[in-house]
């Protein structure tokens, strides 16, 4: 065979191929019948709905599992992966969404964790180790500093680390999990710049993704995945998000967008200086105020906060995570004790109430952390109903759990809210994550409540299940439920929100117009780059 | 998602049938893994076990080994109560035995006649041991002082004081080589019950109490707001925090009602049997009643279970020695027991993890099967 | 309290013959014995081993069987009871209970077998007319090594260490402490516990009993009495250490001991528990039993102190006196402290 004939051989085989991929679990069909062809050199983003069998497909193809039925072609060759090693030996390597770095270990030590190279036998050879390290580096324009301390690199650059590692070990195949799922914009358009010129380079990149308008913007093709099974391979140039989210749930899709206002005068909560110190360090004096506080050089995790929100309002927070969010929410909802400032609800003063009694009050909490504060995931969903509802109807009677009552309401939820689910006495933990926070949604919203604060409501929930969720949200809202939205999905921070504002450090640093904003200002107003909208 | 020990310590419910082959595989393996030891020490395992149920079913035995479980029951009862709860009371065993001793003193004074005398020994080793109890509960909510490690060291404190107190000038007498608290007069007796033909013995009348204690256990935890609590708070902290539970109230309060039930413990022997507390008062029994609790997963039923088979292992040690098999094989055979009563748990649980989303896959694909075949 | 001549004989002789429950009573000829610990049972080096060489001795001079059950850790009243009925219901008479722990079980079971001759040590309480109550005065041989430890020690300061403080264990400080001060009223005198009931590890943990010795011995004292059961090995570990003086208990402790420590041992309050039990057994297979109490004190040559080693020659002649004139009833010793 000559040389020109292999060259053509090359160039006309998939890097990738997926032919008619089943995997069966017990009694559930994960994957049924997926077909996926990725060229070389392209960025190939595979698309779909969460739990609809994009992650089954990605650990089938880095070993960690293996089909039942089908056939995984790498430049051709038929191929039978047995773990991940195997995989890795092909030139398959994956960056998983969640780094594996130690973080008081250098950029040089992660990257060769595992696959050091060996000098005179015994002795790591990090002399060789950096040297490569550096070429890959600029190859690929990566910018990545070996000797930097990863505890000391912001998400991004820990990011480039993953990628790097993947690619020492020989990978010519990148999979990428919901990379931008961590990342601020500017952050993404840093991500997509280093793609372009991994795929230029020659490298072939599966990008997994539920986030369309990033797919858009870098892809080469798409494949989306529906229920198991790829539904539709389609070219980025031809296709909105819009179709492409429709291809995903396979119907049409509702979007975020609430324009008619149903804002009213009259003031839900009023949330005036509100300080909370970072009691981390050692106590600090009680009642202090904010500026006293900074005085004495504590640090503030809220830093007198002030705003309100009228009946009919929703208003967004927006901010990087870790910037006085989650504290926020808490100091509203009374599970955490503030330095200075009062909340009140509808005219009352909450300042001094308990948990129990701002809920009675008519908030309703929507957490961030579903798993962790929304649920008890190993209890059914009638008991579930009654979590955060503990002492109204039609949860109990008296000091009684009223168990026909609350079952019956659980009924009405998973009927009104759609939760799919057999039954109403099946675990929490066995529902998937979209289904979960709908129960959640509908159990917050019984009882017409006033005030409604919302944590991240549609993170890590598929795109059907958030519509449904924006859809009960701007029916409350209209109804005149007063909103505290707190999200990390821009679009969607814009699309619901009368008002927003920005959060950084525990400050209100900026208001902002949704009506006008885009995400990119957005973004870098969360940053501190700009000066807002 | 609940962490082995959540599943330990029964605060993930166990439906159905699965919650009842669990224990029951578990005690046949124990079973096996005793014959082993036998027939290592070179004896015929059936012909001991055989022997060890014809003595148990004796209606003497019988009654001994309701009797054990009574207070068994009720030690268990007063364990589970925290454990429902993520709290684990070690100290039940000194709340019970410093309990029973004040109480066996006030009872010995015969402050009131006859049956209120019970009524009143009764109340006064509950206030002692939810009193105790609570110094552990105060601790936590105040001090953040693991409950753990001060009950444990409550219990020291405990022989301590109950070794100063039960000396002649305090609340002892001396009587030959033994001292105790002055008897309880005759009158202040709890009644038996004549329930198993065939023997004299009589069951001790606390057996009765013990059934409305585990009733009450039963309602309280599964019926009512303050149970509903209590276990939201044992499943996950953070969602009861948010959901509005009053954590250290919580603590507090099933603190208490555990020291409460702890006072119980000693009540069916200081009533029903001895009338004093002495030197040879039951000593342990707290310990006992974590075993119980573990194996019966706080569930009501399952402890009642669990303390009629230690009562059954407790009472046969002697059997065995008749036949010239060591008593620790009993030991042994509690320690398996246990043992592969969690993992048999464990092993139940996972497969009805596995079987749940199973099914609600299998529900909610069925009609996705079609759509997807048509898409 | 007794330190067994046999008490190396450790806990693997358990099994001592064949018989069993349900052969008929008074198949053998010297009956069925049926012995019932207190918890440690065989091989606890301390009282139920006593009862265990008596018991040995018996079966060997009357061809009597035995069937030995012990007690557990934290049992009720109720367990005992079951225990001493499932041998009088297997056809065991006479049947030996071991310590006074037994004392209410044996007033029970022995009314519900009336048959059958029961024996308690240590315990005047339970009272019957089939029950023989094996009692000691420990006080009274306390009294004189407490006097052989007054003129011993140099230094004017002895100790005393008991594993548990319970009554029976106090009789023997209460001896103690009234003959060392009656040789020497302004003697310094150490009063240790190494447990307090219900903790009963104190008569099983040699290192508490070092430790705890130790102590007495760096604050001055040059003679420690122990009575600390299977503890006292430690005592005098530490003993032999500081080069001072140990004075034993229950048996002759300048044999029994390790040989590495038995030289410190000057004497040994002896206490005759090995005795008692043969004597119960031999007075049934004579059928001559009484029942009632059988006190072991000095005049019965139940309690007292042994020579071995000569290490006591000196003074033997003093201890002598005192012994007497307790005999006579000239001294009474408080059982209390």
């Amino acid at each position: 065979m000559g040389e020109a004939a292999i060259t053509t051989a090359i160039a006309t085989e998939p890097a990738v191929e997926l032919k008619g991929i089943t995997k069966r679990f017990p009694g559930v069909v994960a994957n049924r019948d997926i077909c996926l062809s990725v060229a070389k050199g392209h960025i190939h983003a595979v698309v779909g709905e969460n739990g609809a069998g994009k992650s089954t497909l990605m650990k089938i193809l880095y070993g960690m599992q293996r089909p039942d039925e089908g056939e995984i072609r790498i430049d051709g060759a038929v191929v039978n992966f047995h773990t991940p090693g195997d995989a890795i030996v092909a030139g398959i390597g994956m960056v998983h969404q969640h780094f594996m770095l130690a973080d008081n270990f250098t950029v040089l030590e992660n990257v060769i964790l595992g696959s050091e190279p060996r000098k005179g036998g015994l002795a790591v050879d990090f002399a060789a180790a950096r040297k490569k390290i550096k070429e890959i580096s600029d190859a690929y324009g990566l910018g990545v500093e070996p000797d930097a301390l990863v505890e000391d690199l912001g998400v991004g650059d820990r990011q480039r680390v993953e990628i790097l590692k993947v690619l020492y070990r020989g990978a010519r195949i990148l999979i990428l999990d919901e990379p931008t799922a961590v990342l601020v914009p500017h952050e993404v358009d840093e991500l997509f710049d280093n793609l372009r010129v991994l795929v230029r380079e020659g490298l072939t990149i599966l990008f997994i993704s539920h986030k369309l308008d990033e797919v858009l913007k870098v892809a080469d093709a798409i494949t989306v995945i529906r229920r198991g099974t790829t539904v539709a391979s389609v070219d980025p140039h031809e296709v909105t998000a819009r179709k492409l989210a429709e291809l995903m749930v396979g119907s049409e899709l509702p979007s975020p967008e609430t324009r008619e206002s149903t804002v009213t005068d009259v003031v839900t909560l009023e949330v005036s200086g509100l300080t909370m110190a970072d009691t981390g360090a050692g106590p600090v004096a009680k009642g202090a105020s904010a500026d006293e506080l900074r005085a004495a050089g504590v640090r503030l995790l809220l830093d007198d906060i002030s705003f309100t929100i009228h009946k009919g309002e929703v208003l967004g927070i927006a901010g990087v995570e870790g910037n006085g969010q989650a504290e926020l929410v808490e100091a509203i909802m009374g599970m955490r004790a503030i330095n200075a400032g009062t909340v009140s609800l509808a005219g009352a003063d909450i300042t001094g109430w308990s948990t129990l009694k701002r809920r009675e009050g008519g908030i309703g909490f929507i957490p961030e952390d579903r798993h962790r504060h929304g649920l008890l995931l190993e209890a059914p969903l009638w008991e579930n109903r009654i979590l955060g509802h503990q002492t109204r109807e039609p949860n109990v009677k008296g000091i009684w759990i009223d168990r026909a009552g609350a079952r019956k309401d659980t009924q009405r939820i998973v009927e009104e809210y759609d939760v799919r689910t057999p039954g109403i006495d099946v675990d929490a933990a066995a529902l998937s994550g979209g289904n979960q926070q709908k129960l959640i949604v509908g159990r917050e919203m019984s009882g017409e409540p006033a005030l409604l604060i919302a944590s991240h409501p549609t993170r890590g929930v598929d795109v059907g299940a958030q519509a449904a969720i924006w859809d009960h949200l701007r029916n409350a809202r209209a109804a005149g439920l007063a909103v505290l939205l707190i999200s990390a999905d821009l679009d969607e921070l814009i699309g619901l929100s009368d008002s927003l504002k920005v959060i950084l450090r525990g400050r209100i640093v900026a208001d902002v117009d949704p009506g006008s904003v885009t995400p990119e200002q957005l973004g870098s107003a969360m940053t501190g780059a700009g000066e807002g909208a | 998602m609940s962490t082995f020990l959540d599943r330990v310590f029964g605060r993930v419910g166990l439906g159905g049938v699965m919650a009842l082959v669990a224990p029951a595989l578990a005690v046949v393996f124990a079973g096996l893994v005793t014959s082993v030891v036998l027939l290592i020490a070179g004896h015929q395992p059936v012909e001991a076990f055989t022997s060890l149920v014809e003595y148990g079913a004796q209606p003497r035995v019988l009654v001994l080994i309701v009797n054990l479980a009574t207070t068994y029951f009720l030690s268990a009862v007063a364990v589970a109560v925290g454990f429902r709860m993520n709290l684990f009371n070690i100290g039940v065993d000194g709340q019970y035995r410093l309990a029973a001793l004040v109480a066996a003193a006030v009872g010995g004074a015969a402050l009131v006649p006859g049956p209120l005398n019970i009524v009143l020994v009764v109340l006064v080793a509950m206030l002692v041991g939810a009193l105790w109890a609570s110094i552990a509960a105060v601790l936590k909510v105040t001090r953040g002082v693991s409950e753990v490690i001060s009950t444990i060291m409550l219990n020291a404190i405990a022989t301590g004081l109950t070794g100063w107190l039960l000396t002649a000038d305090r609340l002892g007498v001396l009587s030959g080589n033994a001292i105790g608290t002055p008897p309880i007069p005759g009158d202040a007796h709890m009644p038996g019950m004549a329930l198993i033909p065939g023997t004299p013995m009589k069951i001790n009348g606390f057996l009765v109490v013990a059934i409305i204690v585990g009733v009450a256990y039963a309602v309280l935890l599964n019926r009512t707001r303050f149970g509903f609590n209590l276990r939201a708070t044992g499943r996950s902290e953070p969602a009861a925090v948010a959901s509005g539970v009053n954590v250290k109230r919580m603590v507090v309060a099933a603190m208490v009602i555990s020291g409460a039930s702890a006072g119980l413990i000693g009540m069916p022997e200081l009533l029903g049997s001895s009338f004093e507390y002495s030197l040879n008062f039951p000593t342990g029994l707290g310990f006992t009643g974590i075993a119980i609790a573990l194996l019966g997963r706080n569930n009501a039923v399952g402890m009642a279970v669990g303390a009629l088979l230690w009562g059954f292992l407790d009472s046969s040690s002697d059997a065995l020695q008749l036949m010239d098999i060591s008593k620790e094989l009993v030991d042994i055979m509690k320690g398996v027991i246990v043992l592969s009563v969690i993992i048999a748990y464990e092993l139940v649980h996972r497969y009805r993890v596995v079987a749940a989303q199973r099914k609600v896959s299998r529900e909610l694909a069925a009609p996705a099967e079609t759509e997807g075949a048509a898409a | 309290m007794l330190m067994a001549a046999a008490a190396c004989g450790g806990s693997d002789d358990k099994a001592e013959t064949g018989a069993s429950a349900s052969s008929d009573a008074g198949a053998t000829k010297g009956g069925k014995v049926g012995l019932a610990y207190d918890i440690g049972g065989r091989g606890d080096q301390s009282f139920n081993d006593a009862a265990a060489v008596g018991l040995d001795k018996a079966k060997g001079e009357f061809g009597m069987e035995a069937k030995e059950l012990e007690a557990s850790p934290g049992e009720t009243d109720a367990q005992k009871e079951e225990r001493l009925r499932l041998l009088a219901s297997g056809g065991f008479n006479p049947i030996v209970a071991v310590g006074f722990a037994y004392s209410g079980s044996v007033k029970k079971v022995a009314a519900e077998f009336p048959d059958v001759k029961f024996a308690i040590v240590d315990d005047a309480d339970a009272t019957g007319p089939n029950i023989s109550n094996l009692v000691f005065a420990e006080e009274q041989g306390s009294y004189l090594v407490g006097a052989a430890a007054a003129l011993k020690s140099q230094k004017g300061n002895v100790g005393f260490i008991g594993g548990v403080k319970v009554p029976l264990i106090q009789k023997f400080e209460a001896g103690y402490v009234a003959g060392a001060k009656a040789v020497k009223p302004d003697i310094k005198i150490q009063v240790k516990y190494l447990s307090e009931p219900p903790e009963f590890t104190g008569f099983n943990d040699p290192a508490k009993g070092k430790t705890t010795a130790q102590g007495m011995l760096d604050a001055g004292a040059d003679v420690v009495y122990q009575a600390a059961g299977g503890s006292g090995g430690g005592v005098f570990e530490a003993v032999k250490g500081a080069n001072a003086m140990a004075i034993g208990v229950d048996s002759d402790q300048a044999l029994t001991a390790d040989k590495a420590v038995s030289d410190v041992i000057i004497t040994s309050m002896l206490k005759k528990v090995d005795v008692a039990v043969y004597d119960f057994l031999k007075n049934y297979t004579a059928n001559s039993l009484k029942g009632g109490e059988t006190r072991y004190d000095l005049k019965a040559g139940g309690v007292d102190f042994s020579t071995t080693g000569g290490k006591v020659d000196d003074i033997k002649s003093q201890l002598d006196e005192y012994k007497n004139k307790i005999i006579s009833g000239e001294i009474t010793v408080s059982q209390t402290p």
